[in-house]
């Protein structure tokens, strides 16, 4: 049976003439290696189809985690290199197909659209910014700096004892949700002043913290295309803000430069 | 007036620390930065991750499930190298898979 292909990211084809560097492919044997398809170049391996079959795949991904992080880790890492070397729309992990033919179906089909989105991301980069926040701290600030949460406090002082209870069983939720709220607003704030340095900006789903294993919460998941020269102030931004907030329990974690893969699709 | 090189009239005293960018570049990234980037097109986070041959979807994978394992995978390490069982991993699994509301997909 014909090999299957892992295809790792697409180039313009006229940077296709820079050598490749040597790197090994998806099952650690076979060499990477480009593929033209017209004014395209891909970059993939070969992959045994009997050995990486859909039920060899659903039994690693459902059952071996250690198999996955390392070839989470090849998959960045491969990406990675080549994103230094050339102007890559990077694929999802695990992106195969069949033989060369649906392949270049795929590509062929794109063309237009693979062509704009090197142009977007010439010359630019991806960053991350994860905000955390320690909701202890900030849960204390906001239940004695918020208006709101002051005036039904004087109201519930006004109440009987056991009115009292229950009301202030309430006040509780109302802590939380005006934490919620102010939470969002401030990092919505910082995202707004990040996007003056950024081509574009996206919110992404923020993690609960049994996925980040961390005791603050993440309360802001941004990523943004950023020109090359605007990346030393973005970051210097970042870190400005990170020194003024960290006192009242913030935390910003930057990473990058990633491969484009959020703002480009395939 | 010391004497100072020439390079060094020209560089000011900032260029000789290094940038912001080159200390985080030079960070290490952990394994849930990278989930989150390579499973992710951004849009499509809450969707399942699908791995494909030629357009025809293999298999769907609830992101939440996998990263969550491969979390629990992490923290065994750290915790002096304990591997799950099997059993373990599976009254996990089935734990998640309530929490999640969601169909069991890893049923074959």
């Amino acid at each position: 049976m014909e090999d299957l292909l892992y295809l790792y990211g697409l180039i313009p084809a006229e940077e296709g003439g820079q050598s490749l560097p040597d790197l090994k492919g998806f099952d650690g044997i076979g060499d990477i290696y480009t593929i033209p398809v017209g004014k395209i170049t891909a970059i993939a391996c070969n992959l045994d189809s009997e050995m990486y079959s859909e039920e060899m795949l659903k039994e690693r991904i459902n059952n071996d985690m250690e198999w996955l992080q390392e070839k989470a880790f090849h998959h960045h890492e491969t990406v990675l290199k080549l994103s230094r070397i050339y102007t890559i729309v990077p694929l999802k992990f695990c992106t195969l197909y069949k033989n060369q033919d649906s392949l270049n179906t795929a590509v062929t089909t794109n063309e237009a659209k693979l062509i704009s989105a090197f142009d977007l991301i010439k010359g630019n980069e991806e960053w991350n910014l994860k905000i955390y926040s320690d909701d202890k701290l900030l849960k204390k600030q906001v239940s004695e700096n918020n208006p709101t949460i002051e005036a039904k406090k004087e109201e519930i002082n006004q109440l009987s004892k056991g009115r009292q209870f229950f009301e202030k069983k309430k006040l509780d939720k109302l802590i939380e949700s005006e934490l919620e709220a102010e939470k969002n607003k401030i990092s919505e704030k910082i995202h707004v002043g990040l996007k003056e340095y950024v081509l574009r900006g996206d919110v992404k789903k923020s993690w609960s913290n049994e996925v980040t294993g961390r005791k603050e919460n993440m309360t802001w998941n941004g990523v943004y295309l950023v020109s090359k020269t605007k990346v030393e102030p973005f970051l210097e931004e970042i870190q400005r803000y990170e020194k003024y907030m960290k006192e009242d329990g913030w935390k910003f974690e930057a990473t990058g430069p990633w491969p484009a893969y959020h703002f480009t699709s395939f | 007036m010391a004497c100072l090189p020439f390079y060094k009239l020209l560089i000011s005293e900032d260029e000789y620390m290094y940038s912001v960018r080159d200390t985080i570049e030079n960070k290490e990234i952990g394994l849930i930065d990278i989930l989150d980037v390579i499973l992710d097109k951004g849009v499509a986070l809450k969707a399942d991750l699908v791995i494909s041959i030629a357009g025809v979807d293999l298999v769907y994978l609830d992101l939440r499930l996998l990263i969550a394992s491969v979390e629990s995978l992490v923290q065994a390490k750290q915790e002096g190298r304990k591997t799950i069982s099997s059993a373990e991993f599976d009254l996990e699994k089935e734990a998640l898979i309530d929490a999640t509301n969601q169909p069991d997909k890893w049923k074959n």
